[in-house]
């Protein structure tokens, strides 16, 4: 499903150039659920934002779903995102300006869904992650494992064949990852969604299918 | 889409009350002030009574008499080579102005050399503006009039409100009557209809009142008159005299706008072949003719050359239209910009989940659209009672400003094409923003 052959990312200031990652290959197969471990700083987010395709690698050649990127022009990656990625981020990252089932509808958007559809399918992910009665509130209104529960539906509205997830679990409290936890386990299972997250609590990757660490750029596990 | 964009922009203002504010007070005050400066402007050059047929006048307004010398200049050149000095003598032949006399026109002028301009459908001569004290139960009133001939009615399409205008047998049996406007009934009588057949004293003299006209808005030219009487009323040595300059001017009506310019040629032709009587005093005659608008720019800028003082009007009020569309825009513009900064992290998201550039764009354009469309509806209702207090306060007295539609839509479109400059240029810098620097600023949710 995700293929990464020796990606390097390299960040270049005037006067420092910092080796971010270093040679990774990785073969992530379809229905895995992946975490990444490692200390702040070590590559873990960057490693995940380039198969997110939201970053791009010095050097390496990316392969998702079979096809090589970033072969397209950024268009076409925008639209590859759309159909195969799907995001959560440790910050939650909801316009608070739009209602719950606005913010989830928020990828379809972008495939041009029609309006009933897209309400449709919004609901749907929204009853997945038993947030269907706060479909009218504000982001402003609920709690942080709500608001995690809200980015889950988004990431999920689209059915991707791929969910990245940034520390998903790094702003909430034990019982509040737990259910996060469970939410994203359920999807890898019943679903056979690939799941690749980035994480600081040695438990919750326990939980996954395979454990990766990275070490100053390196993966040494 | 576009119900998601609508739904956020007015988000985004509510929101944003000191920012929005700004922006819709910078696109509604800016309309307020066109609608006005267009109304008055309106009134002023609009085609409007009695000036309904501007477009078709010429305005013979001004003559001028000059001396011209003849002016010899010689230049020697001189080489020295090889010892031997070579001198060149040139002669240039000039003119040179030694005096010049201007002013409107004498009555003899106009009346002997410029009464049968072939090109012209119609032409009236009046006098400059008199004024006249008058004194109502021991109270000082200065009231302005004019001489005019019976044509003058014809040209300029006063709105009679009771009696008649005066027609050529008044002007030839000198009959001492007049036409009035309401302001000059009101002020003379106490009442501005209703006195017709009445006298009034002017100069010891007893003038029946034939006509009332509806007070113009305008106090340009003749129009600031209250009193108009057949031309044979003013003092005989005005009539008499054979000076070329002084006291009168003339108005022409050609068939069509186009047309103008054969009055102007005709008329400037036919004074170029007048003899001057004493050549020593005056040899040249220039005579000075303009439109309306010329007219119009040349008074209110005291300038002598009538297409230089319209051009300079023309472009000083359209520097000063766009002045009034580029500061809303420019604070529109830095507005905007931290505004759509503050945004970044919901513009590293929707990047993100599939947003392209174009995307991005075109949400920010909407939402200065929306905006907009929010300040112009506010501009409306802001000019809307602008003009309600201005006329109905009797501020400006005689003065009816009336909302021009077409003038709103096109500021309206002007500020709508503003509106999207302001959002296009820093949406434009935060649709090529990379996705995880944009996700790294001040996050939602």
């Amino acid at each position: 499903m995700i293929k990464l052959q020796n990606i390097n990312k390299v960040y270049r200031t005037k006067t420092v150039e910092t080796l971010a990652l270093n040679n990774i290959n990785l073969t992530i197969p379809a229905g895995e659920f992946l975490s990444i471990m490692g200390p702040s700083g070590c590559g873990k987010s960057t490693l995940l934002n380039i198969m997110g395709l939201i970053d791009e690698p010095s050097e390496g050649s990316i392969e998702i779903a079979g096809q090589t990127l970033p072969d397209y022009n950024a268009k076409s990656i925008a639209k590859f995102r759309n159909e195969k990625l799907g995001f959560i981020f440790q910050s939650f990252h909801l316009i608070n300006d739009l209602s719950i089932i606005d913010n989830v509808e928020l990828p379809l958007l972008y495939r041009r869904v029609g309006s009933k559809e897209r309400k449709a399918l919004a609901e749907e992910a929204l009853i997945k992650v038993g947030l269907k009665n706060r479909m009218q509130h504000f982001p402003g209104q609920l709690s942080g494992g709500q608001k995690q529960r809200v980015a889950i539906a988004r990431a999920i509205v689209g059915q991707p064949d791929i969910i990245l997830a940034d520390e998903p679990t790094g702003n909430l409290d034990s019982s509040m990852g737990n259910e996060i936890m469970d939410i994203l386990l359920r999807l890898n299972q019943e679903q056979g969604t690939t799941i690749v997250m980035v994480t600081h609590d040695e438990s919750m990757a326990r939980k996954t299918n395979r454990l990766i660490r990275l070490f100053d750029g390196n993966q040494v596990q | 889409m576009l119900k998601n964009y609508f739904k956020i922009a007015i988000k985004v203002m509510m929101r944003k009350k000191f920012f929005s504010f700004i922006s819709l007070f910078g696109i509604s005050f800016t309309l307020m002030i066109l609608m006005v400066v267009t109304a008055f402007l309106d009134i002023e050059l609009g085609s409007h009574a009695p000036l309904t047929q501007q477009d078709k006048m010429v305005f013979l307004d001004r003559l001028e008499l000059k001396l011209m010398i003849p002016d010899t200049n010689m230049i020697i050149d001189s080489t020295r080579n090889n010892g031997t000095v070579t001198v060149d003598t040139s002669f240039s032949y000039s003119e040179r102005q030694r005096s010049m006399s201007a002013s409107s026109a004498g009555y003899y002028y106009l009346n002997k050399y410029m009464s049968n301009i072939e090109a012209a459908e119609d032409h009236c001569i009046y006098s400059d503006r008199h004024t006249v004290d008058v004194f109502i139960n021991s109270n000082k009133l200065t009231l302005s009039s004019s001489y005019v001939s019976a044509s003058f009615w014809n040209i300029f399409d006063f709105q009679l409100v009771e009696g008649n205008f005066f027609g050529p047998s008044a002007i030839d049996h000198q009959e001492k009557v007049a036409v009035i406007t309401q302001k000059t009934a009101k002020e003379y009588f106490g009442v501005d209809r209703g006195v017709i057949g009445q006298e009034m004293i002017l100069d010891d003299q007893h003038i029946k009142v034939v006509g009332i006209v509806k007070t113009p808005p305008s106090n340009q030219l003749f129009l600031g008159s209250g009193l108009f009487l057949p031309l044979t009323n003013i003092d005989p040595r005005w009539l008499t005299s054979e000076d070329f300059l002084g006291g009168f001017r003339a108005t022409y009506l050609a068939a069509s706008s186009a047309k103008r310019q054969a009055i102007k040629d005709e008329i400037k032709k036919k004074t170029a072949l007048i003899q001057l009587p004493n050549p020593e005093q005056y040899n040249r005659i220039n005579v000075v003719t303009a439109s309306f608008l010329e007219n119009y720019a040349e008074h209110l800028l005291n300038e002598n050359d009538p297409a230089k003082s319209r051009s300079i009007f023309l472009y000083s009020l359209g520097g000063l239209l766009l002045l009034f569309f580029i500061l809303p825009t420019l604070n529109l513009v830095n507005i905007n910009v931290s505004r759509i900064l503050e945004r970044s992290s919901e513009i590293g998201l929707r990047k993100a989940f599939g947003a392209n550039g174009n995307d991005i764009l075109y949400q920010f354009i909407f939402e200065n659209i929306i905006l907009t469309f929010v300040g112009g509806i506010i501009g409306f209702l802001l000019a809307s009672l602008l003009f309600f207090v201005i006329n109905s306060s009797q501020v400006l007295p005689e003065t009816v400003l009336s909302f021009n539609y077409q003038v709103f839509f096109y500021s309206f479109l002007i500020c709508l094409f503003f509106g999207i400059l302001s959002g296009l240029i820093p949406a434009y810098k935060m649709s090529k923003i990379h996705i995880v620097n944009a996700l790294k600023q001040n996050s939602n949710g």
